[in-house]
């Protein structure tokens, strides 16, 4: 056996374990995508039918109210919203957390570990806690059940977390690519936007990504601040299927097939971005 | 608005066409209003909203659904409302066991629905939904305990033969609820099949407790308000859950079940009895839903030592707000989805109706198609609701003291206190919360 | 070697070249620049957390009550904070989060490194597995409790049904009811739905990790291990500093997932801070005894915060990075 060879199958050997790990660490997940496709009936059953005997969309017909009886649950506005909301509070949250990020890697001022703290300090009110205060804060601001009001607590999140993920990945790049930038002619703008914004690429990503799905997934905040179509984020959704008495779970499993597929292509085109992101840095000795 | 005007012409051109088919009701003319309301949501709620169209076409106003959610969450929506003064709607969706809470953002709906409409509901659900003299609900429909139970399993001459022996007497649907511990326990073959099931957790298990401590003859409370569920009744309330439990006869999980759990298992066809809401029955006799369709009975909720039913009941109701600004038109909203055609909408779904005329005819109506199984329903809910009904004290503690005394009901059954122990401390905290609430 | 994946070099050092034109920079901007950059930021949280938590703070000292807005006027200083004291429950569940915690996160950086380092060698197909990696992250926290309360139901859920199929045993396993397994069961779903945070952050750390050092360390014949223990772990430190702090303080989240689960019982036995604020705030209505616990709840997390942060500062200076 030629070593190549060898190397390749152990290569091979190394993905194939890899990727069954991943799937059974999946398992759970996976296990609420199918339920979206079968009855409930076969769903929860004792003894439990294990091969799906039935795989049907009717689910998600109910969903958009084909069919059943069960009036449609608004999910094109619930989609619409969460759209709006997860991408824009994302957007808000990556320019105000470059900012940051940069100012704390590349700048020594006074304080700069308490001022760092205390950002930190103002994510670590839990949720539960805010609640209350900003729905009250938010009334008198008329921002109850607008998409707006969602998008300056959601950028509030993520800010913190973006200025961290940022900052590290600002610390990676030597600071003298942009000094020597500037020696060149650069104004510092400039080292900043050709040098060091393309490198530290794949941290924004990543940072992206995190507000991105942080947003898009919250529910205990949205599940206060919205009301109606207006604002009502696919998460809040969710609770559609529950009633006083019963959940539609496998009805609960269609929304869920809704609500992960976009986030999960999303993630899956910023991977490549990522991974761009860092075959960019031509920072070659 | 273009939207709005049109249905405003509309309506106002339609008016007059459509009062006249329906004869009966008059429900105003409110046209371009527009009427802001909060409801209940959820599978089973939502066919009287498909309802509201006529409403809006009747009377020339717009409902504009601020919210739907489920009670909860709803209940948290509202008090943040309280809070932040933002009541700025007219007709909100309520309940019987969480009205009392809300003080008195609701209107006295005596003063603004005739005496005529308020003649057609049950007097004992009316009751109900008044709290400080102020009937500030209008009942949309009921629920109360009854026990369902799998048919076949007391049909069959072998589980007949081997109950006889084992207890002494014959294998009916119980009459008491000594007589569902001894059933419960012959049927159990855990972790296959059990007896019965209970909720058993949050308000659910503080209700269920609260019924078997009527039941057994007990009190929450004092007429000067000191709880005295820790009483000899109160004990053996608490010990026939934690026996249950500790037998094996119910599943082991009971104390983290819902309500969805406890109609998922009874729907699964591995669980004997099932005290339940009478709005379940359409679930559980439908074959996509359920392995025990067809084979289900239903009874009027056995009988405690005291000779008292377990009547544990509850109504889905609608309220007017008092900051609202039309009570009119809030009025007539509510009167609409409570009169008697919107009643046999929700009857003919399975949920149980607050008008006497419906409860007949929606009777009649299941009885001439043949649907047998809802006319027991119907006559087992009918009997309950008129003799066995009542709620829990209409106070606002109700929540509170409930909060109090759940986490402790569920340490008796998981074996961390004994039922004496449990309901003391339970007891002791429940003082505190009368005393802070200024009952003492 | 990884030769799919070009790799980021350090520049070569040039300390101590300073132009004129960067000594103009140091001079003049520093000083404002920082400010202007970081003030988006500091609005941002002051109006939506410095504002509400200001007001939070002075209900914590009245009676307020949601459902009666005039008590809210009632000054009690500290009453509410010295009932907790000597409430035996509130202590309990403060206890129980951060065991809560401390073996959550533990838990989920282990796992994530694990995944991270097994992902960083991977050369053919890596995108997609990254994207599996991250399946989990795509749950809404409510979904994952919804979830998991099904798997975990004693009578019809999947996992007790597979263990008695698979005749592993013939009991229903109580999951949410007995005292250590309901705790396993949602630090189970609060790892299963957080670990790839971890994985995703650290195996971002790997990538823009150096190669020199490692290559060196192989000149120098240091082993798997070491070169791990010595190169890789100290350099992707301030990462998983990064990720702990960011998972203490959103670990919060978990609330929703505890709350559909198990909603703090049975018998209090998976009462969280969280589950006890949101019931005694919003259900009995207390909200001035509510954000009591809540700023109980805020110091613990403040706490937690910083023994991160003082290791992650202690990471960087050990990186050289700026402080």
């Amino acid at each position: 056996m030629s070593r190549d060879l060898k190397k390749r199958l152990r290569a091979a050997g190394l993905w194939v374990t890899t990727f069954v790990l991943m799937v059974i660490m999946c398992v759970p997940g996976l296990w609420v995508v199918l339920s979206g496709f079968r009855p409930n009936r076969e769903i929860l059953a004792k003894p439990p039918v294990w091969v799906p005997e039935e795989l049907t969309l009717s689910n998600f017909g109910k969903i958009f109210g084909f069919g059943a009886e069960q009036v449609a649950i608004p999910v094109l506005s619930y989609f619409w919203n969460s759209m709006v909301i997860a991408m824009t509070s994302t957007l808000i949250a990556l320019i105000i957390g470059m900012a940051g990020g940069y100012a704390f890697a590349r700048f020594r001022f006074r304080f700069k570990n308490a001022w760092f703290l205390g950002l930190m300090l103002f994510r670590a009110v839990p949720g539960i806690a805010l609640s209350l205060p900003v729905f009250m804060l938010w009334s008198r601001l008329g921002l109850i059940d607008t998409q707006m009001g969602l998008i300056i607590v959601y950028v509030s999140l993520n800010v913190p977390f973006t200025i961290w993920l940022i900052d590290g990945f600002f610390r990676q790049i030597p600071m003298s690519l942009s000094e020597a930038a500037q020696v060149d002619g650069c104004t510092r703008w400039q080292a900043f936007w050709k040098i060091e914004f393309p490198l530290a690429r794949s941290g924004i990503a990543a940072a992206g990504v995190f507000a991105f799905l942080t947003s898009w997934n919250e529910f205990a905040l949205a599940s206060q601040l919205t009301r109606s179509t207006d604002s009502k984020t696919l998460p809040v959704g969710l609770m559609d299927f529950t009633a006083q008495f019963t959940i539609d779970w496998a009805g609960m499993c269609a929304m869920a097939v809704i609500i992960i597929v976009p986030a999960l292509i999303l993630t899956f085109l910023v991977q490549k971005h990522l991974i761009a992101g860092l075959t960019f840095g031509g920072v070659k000795g | 608005m273009p939207k709005l005007t049109m249905k405003a012409m509309l309506a106002t051109a339609l008016v007059p066409l459509m009062a006249m088919p329906a004869v009966a009701a008059d429900y105003g003319d409110f046209s371009g209003y527009t009427l802001r309301v909060k409801l209940i949501g959820g599978a089973q709620y939502e066919p009287l909203y498909a309802e509201i169209s006529k409403w809006e076409e009747m009377t020339g106003a717009t409902v504009e659904i601020l919210s739907r959610k489920n009670h909860f969450e709803l209940d948290r929506e509202i008090k943040q409302d309280i809070a932040a003064g933002t009541l700025d709607w007219c007709v909100g969706s309520n309940h019987t066991s969480f009205a009392p809470q809300y003080g008195s953002i609701y209107t006295d709906l005596s003063a603004i629905v005739s005496e005529e409409t308020l003649a057609g509901f049950v007097p004992l659900v009316l009751e109900h939904g008044t709290v400080d003299g102020r009937l500030v609900q209008l009942p949309r429909h009921s629920d109360v305990s009854n026990l369902f139970y799998i048919k076949s399993l007391y049909e069959d001459a072998e589980n007949q033969a081997g109950f006889k022996a084992e207890y002494g007497y014959d294998l009916m649907p119980p009459e008491t609820w000594a007589q569902v511990k001894d059933q419960a326990m012959f049927f159990a073959n855990p972790p296959d099949f059990f007896g019965t099931q209970f909720v058993g957790k949050d308000e659910a298990i503080t209700g269920r407790f609260y019924e078997m401590l009527v039941a057994e003859g007990g009190a929450l409370f004092s007429d000067d308000w000191e709880p005295t569920f820790n009483s000899e009744a109160g004990v053996r309330a608490l010990s026939f859950f934690v026996d249950l439990y500790k037998a094996g006869a119910v599943p082991v999980g009971v104390p983290n079940y819902l309500w969805d759990d406890t109609g998922l298992g009874f729907a699964s066809g591995t669980v004997a009895m099932n005290l339940d809401w009478g709005g379940w029955s359409a679930f559980f006799n439908d074959p996509a839903n359920s392995k025990v369709a067809g084979d289900i009975g239903l009874i009027r909720a056995p009988k405690g030592s005291a000779g008292i039913r377990t009547g544990w009941s509850g109504s889905h109701t609608f309220s007017v707000t008092e900051s609202c600004d039309n009570k009119e038109a809030a009025a007539s909203f509510v009167t609409f989805l409570t009169d008697y055609d919107r009643q046999m909408v929700e009857a003919r779904k399975g949920l149980l109706p607050t008008r006497g005329q419906v409860w007949d005819d929606a009777k009649a109506e299941f009885s001439a198609s043949g649907n047998d199984f809802l006319v027991t329903v119907f006559e087992t809910y009918q009997a309950s609701m008129a003799e066995d009904a009542f709620t829990p004290p209409l106070i606002p503690e109700w929540i509170e003291v409930s909060n109090a005394l759940w986490p402790k009901l569920q340490a008796a059954m998981v074996g961390d206190m004994t039922p004496q122990e449990a309901l003391d401390e339970a007891a002791e905290e429940a003082l505190l919360v009368m005393e802070d609430a200024g009952y003492r | 070697m990884n030769p799919a994946r070009p790799v980021m070099r350090a520049a070569p050092p040039n300390d101590g070249f300073v132009t004129p034109v960067t000594r103009f920079f140091k001079r003049n901007q520093t000083a404002l620049t920082p400010v202007l950059l970081l003030s988006p930021a500091l609005l941002t949280m002051l109006f939506v957390v410095a504002i509400p938590l200001a007001f939070s703070l002075y209900t914590s000292l009245t009676p307020y009550r949601l459902t009666r807005p005039e008590s809210i006027e009632i000054f009690v200083g500290a009453r509410n904070y010295m009932r907790l004291l000597s409430n035996d429950d509130f202590w309990e569940a403060f206890l129980r989060t951060i065991l809560f915690l401390a073996i959550a996160l533990n838990v989920e950086f282990v796992l994530g490194l694990g995944i991270a380092l097994l992902i960083n060698k991977i050369t053919w197909g890596q995108r997609t597995l990254r994207t599996i990696m991250m399946f989990p992250m795509m749950f809404s926290p409510i979904l994952v409790g919804f979830q998991f309360k099904f798997i975990f139901n004693d009578n019809i859920g999947i996992l007790n049904n597979a263990l008695q199929s698979l005749g592993i045993t013939d009991r229903a396993i109580p999951w949410l009811v007995d005292g250590k397994l309901a705790m396993f069961s949602i630090i189970f779903a609060e790892v299963w739905m957080s670990t790839s945070v971890f994985a995703i952050l650290l195996l971002a750390g790997l990538f823009a990790m150096p190669r020199d050092p490692l290559e060196a360390a192989k000149v120098d014949g240091c082993n798997a291990w070491q070169t791990f223990r010595h190169i890789t772990l100290p350099f992707i430190m301030p990462f998983a500093f990064i990720a702990m702090t960011i998972r203490s303080l959103d670990v919060a989240r978990a609330y929703d997932i505890v709350a559909v689960m198990t909603d703090g019982g049975p018998a209090g036995r998976t009462e969280l801070l969280w589950t006890m604020i949101a019931r005694v705030g919003y259900e009995n209505a207390r909200m001035g005894q509510a954000n009591a616990m809540a700023y109980i709840s805020t110091i613990l997390s403040i706490a937690f915060t910083y023994y991160f942060f003082t290791k992650l500062v202690a990471a960087r200076r050990y990186m050289g990075g700026a402080e």
